[in-house]
């Protein structure tokens, strides 16, 4: 229909200077510059930058995804907020990408309630961890983590996962 | 002396506004998060307060089977029957079964309307990615106070 529409339009134009309706015959000079339909195009970028405005996060990044972690997805799981991470890679522990041994884990984070403390006197430490581990791996793997948080007064977990 | 004719059309300069907005998709573009990352809060289900200390309230001990079975058990709940304060949902084909739990809990959670601690007890073998789902669907029951019990 459109292509239909635009082969007759072109048609009678073409007509319109020949013989019938211009008896002279004479040709309109073709201009050598091409017109681009920007409003169009203004609006398809306008569109892209709300949509990306929108999409914008400025919480920035609270866990960095390595290749080897595939987080397990939830539906209902609450925004992330930044507290210590304990990270589970190709079966090394990271407490803030600091990779540490498994019995050393409790005195790590001792660590990092006293320099909590040392910083902000006046709070009380909130004692949340959140863990970031493959989401194939086993309850075997990740149980010291739970014991050590609890020893270490770390009674708040949370487990990083992928929004669905 | 006439003066000539003044233009009433004027044209915006169109190429520093599309450049403008070619700049900051290309920074949007960049800069932009695809993964939306969360988090599922639980807490530590054995220790912290004494037991003395604790207040009661009605509490569902969930137990994570090798298979995908689940054995459910309320406690501290006088709304909720003897017979099914002890309930067990199999599993199907190794995995849990969702549907059959979503049953339990919807039964549990009309005898108990109070009820929003779910505490789960993981076996060695069980999958991180079972308990999450797990504890997704707890939430989506409306048990929205969920605690993890170490080995």
């Amino acid at each position: 229909m459109i292509g239909s529409t635009t082969v007759k339009s072109s048609l009678f134009t073409s007509l319109a200077t020949v013989s019938i309706l211009n008896p002279k015959g004479k040709r309109e000079k073709k201009s050598i510059f091409a017109d681009l339909l920007l409003t169009a195009l203004i609006d398809a970028f306008s569109i892209l930058v709300i949509f990306l405005l929108m999409s914008f996060s400025s919480s920035g990044d609270v866990l960095l995804l390595g290749k080897s972690i595939e987080l397990p997805k939830a539906g209902l799981g609450l925004m992330l907020e930044r507290y210590p991470v304990i990270k589970v890679e190709d079966g090394k522990l990271f407490l803030e990408d600091k990779e540490i041994k498994e019995a050393d884990l409790v005195a790590e984070m001792m660590k990092l309630r006293e320099q909590f403390k040392e910083m902000h006197p006046q709070q009380e430490y909130p004692g949340i961890v959140t863990i970031q581990a493959d989401r194939r791996i086993k309850y075997e793997q990740m149980n010291s983590i739970v014991v050590a948080s609890g020893n270490a007064g770390f009674s708040d977990i949370k487990f990083a996962v992928l929004m669905k | 002396m006439r003066a000539g004719k003044k233009h009433l059309d004027f044209e915006i300069n169109l190429i520093p506004f599309i450049d403008l907005l070619s700049a900051c998709i290309c920074f949007l573009l960049l800069t932009a998060v695809w993964v939306q990352v969360g988090s599922m809060d639980v807490k530590q289900a054995v220790g912290g307060q004494p037991a003395s200390e604790t207040p009661k309230k009605p509490t569902l001990w969930v137990n994570m089977g090798s298979s995908g079975e689940l054995t459910l058990n309320i406690q501290d709940s006088k709304k909720v029957p003897a017979k099914l304060q002890k309930l067990a949902v199999k599993g199907v084909d190794g995995k849990m079964n969702f549907a059959e739990l979503d049953v339990a809990l919807k039964e549990l959670k009309g005898l108990e309307p109070e009820l929003r601690t779910a505490l789960i007890q993981p076996q060695a073998q069980s999958v991180y990615e079972d308990m999450i789902a797990l504890m997704d669907q707890f939430k989506k029951q409306g048990l929205v106070d969920l605690g993890v019990s170490p080995l």
